[in-house]
């Protein structure tokens, strides 16, 4: 127990039994005092959600709002092990996500017909899709756009594990296949349980990439039409990577964006859609940055510091939000500081991996596992490097290519679609750039856009000398592949074929089964 | 004055024991383990609750 990193036995704060930990981590005087005052904060910013009316109503009609109680367990999860500024830009990142989710929910229950409110109350409402990039909201500053399925499902198994259990039995009871990915499986569950939220103008709905998300959206866009909520279906081209359908592309922007305004009876505005080009552009080029970082012997911003605040940012907020540009800024400052300073996240790193395929999302803090544990140093994952290209901030036609190029490179669309030169050359460029002798590969077992592709990671990464860790998991469902497995996953290859120590021998093995 | 001094002092002391109590609570994970003790009562809840399922 100290200020220094690694000088905590982290594995003695699980307990298998509970539901959480048996306390919080002692990082020092300075940093446990820091942690501190930001989870007051976060303790304030919940106590004032619940103020509201509405908010208390959305409690006790929505099952998933129960997750909501594991808030300040999940910023603790994703500080695991952190000291100084490594602390500091966690929880500037994680705070603002929170602050972030509880205006959205704040926002849903407003305007929720559950909830005794009337559709006039959403009519500056447009709904989307969970995995859906917002880009083409950017130009109706008066208008709304939210996606429930990220309040119910996405946030809830970031806080509670097995978040999802309950929805992929109420699927799978219906009759509907169990061998599809759990997140539009999960989705599609709140949607059949009666617990989704009926609000909305009209929604946008983007065709994802697997059979999974096609099950979801249907059953979805069903609900929402018997509500009277039209849906525009945004037909993005898979093949994304070819400059032949890049005018195709664009045109169904200017479709979505003909859509809204004939629903809403809003005016697309240039004014606002530059100004929010300008904060994306801010993003990304302060992303680029802490990557530049990354290539030297003192990455600053990785695993869990760089991973869900990036996808939030370029996904959901795209530019619309200042105070995550103003994050930005704060962060790089913070990361320049530790770099000067020659910092380190871990006592030792013994391994730059690139974490490569679709992650765990139940448990997305086994990055932190992994360089407490064994000095993995997790650099950044594969949806990271998306949107770090500069996109127009005055020109209005490339503005509906710029759009078009975000939305055929969302999550799960630029790199598992678009051929094999986005999914595996570029995780060679990567490893190359970044100087990495390790990719952790997320095996998400129910994903078959990846799987055909094993055989080829596998020889490629052996010509290339590169130690390839498959790690398998379940993506929502902890009950098929439980985190035990995941860490075990590593172990092993930790131990057989590097023949290595942990870092930290405690968090070997921990027994975190029922952990939250 | 004095009976303000009292006042002050009552104030103080409040102030102390509430910044010592949310230690505790912060140190020792006691919000969590409160939150997790009321989950399964929540889930009573949503379970008797009448729903109307269907595609």
């Amino acid at each position: 127990m100290g200020k220094a990193i690694g000088s905590e036995k982290l594995g003695k704060l699980f307990n298998g039994k509970a539901r959480c930990r048996k306390r919080r981590e002692w990082r020092g005087f300075r940093d446990t005092w820091y942690d501190y005052t930001r989870w007051v904060k976060i303790i304030w910013m919940l106590s004032k959600f619940m103020m509201h009316p509405k908010n208390v109503k959305g409690f006790f009609r929505y099952r998933w709002m129960v997750n909501y109680l594991a808030v300040p367990m999940m910023i603790d999860k994703h500080s695991f092990g952190l000291r100084g500024n490594h602390l500091r830009i966690c929880r500037e990142e994680y705070d603002l996500i929170a602050d972030d989710v509880a205006k959205l929910l704040t926002m849903i229950f407003s305007a929720d017909q559950n909830l005794g409110a009337k559709p006039k109350d959403s009519a500056h409402i447009i709904l989307v899709d969970e995995n859906e990039m917002t880009n083409v909201l950017c130009g109706f500053p008066t208008l709304q756009g939210l996606s429930w399925e990220t309040a119910s499902s996405y946030v809830c198994c970031l806080l509670k594990g097995d978040s999802a259990a309950h929805y992929l039995d109420v699927v799978q009871q219906m009759g509907l296949p169990g061998d599809v990915c759990p997140m539009p499986a999960t989705e599609a569950g709140v949607c059949i349980d009666d617990d989704m939220p009926i609000l909305g103008k009209c929604a946008v709905q983007c065709n994802t990439t697997c059979d999974g998300s096609l099950l979801g959206n249907g059953v979805i866009s069903r609900k929402l039409k018997a509500h009277g909520i039209p849906v525009f279906q945004l037909a993005v081209p898979m093949r994304h990577t070819e400059e032949g359908v890049q005018e195709y592309a664009a045109q169904e922007i200017r479709n979505a964006v003909k859509f809204i305004e004939e629903q809403t009876g809003a005016k697309w505005d240039w004014n606002a859609y530059f100004e929010c080009a300008k904060r994306i552009n801010i993003g990304a080029r302060e992303c680029s940055e802490w990557l530049e970082m990354t290539k030297t012997d003192y990455p600053q911003v990785i695993g869990n510091n760089i991973l869900l605040y990036r996808e939030t940012e370029y996904m959901a907020i795209a530019g619309k939000v200042p105070a995550f540009a103003e994050t930005d800024l704060k962060i790089t400052k913070l990361a320049t500081e530790s770099y000067k300073r020659k910092e380190m996240l871990a006592k030792e790193y013994r391994h730059r991996a690139v974490i490569w395929g679709v992650q765990s999302q139940f448990y997305t803090d086994v990055l932190a596992w992994m360089l407490n544990c064994w000095g993995i140093l997790p650099m950044f994952d594969m949806l990271t490097m998306i949107a770090l290209d500069p996109i127009s901030e005055n020109d209005k036609e490339q503005a509906f290519y710029d759009m078009a190029h975000q939305y055929e490179n969302m999550i799960m669309r630029n790199r598992t679609h678009g051929g094999y030169e986005v999914l595996l050359d570029d995780l060679w460029r990567y490893c190359a750039e970044y100087r990495a002798d390790m990719v952790i590969l997320w095996e998400h077992i129910h994903c078959k856009a990846l799987n055909g592709m094993h055989g080829m990671f596998e020889q490629q990464a052996r010509k290339r000398g590169i130690h390839l860790v498959w790690v398998n998991h379940d993506l929502f469902d902890p009950r098929i592949i439980p985190r035990a497995s995941l860490r075990q996953d590593v172990n092993r290859y930790m131990r057989s074929v590097l023949c290595e120590e942990p870092l930290d021998p405690s968090l070997e093995e921990i027994d975190d089964t029922n952990n939250w | 004055m004095a009976t303000f001094l009292h006042i002050l002092l009552i104030i103080a002391i409040s102030f102390a024991c509430l910044f010592m109590f949310s230690l505790v609570v912060y140190f020792f994970n006691l919000d969590m383990k409160l939150t997790t003790s009321l989950e399964p009562l929540f889930q009573k809840h949503y379970d008797r609750r009448k729903r109307e399922r269907n595609l």
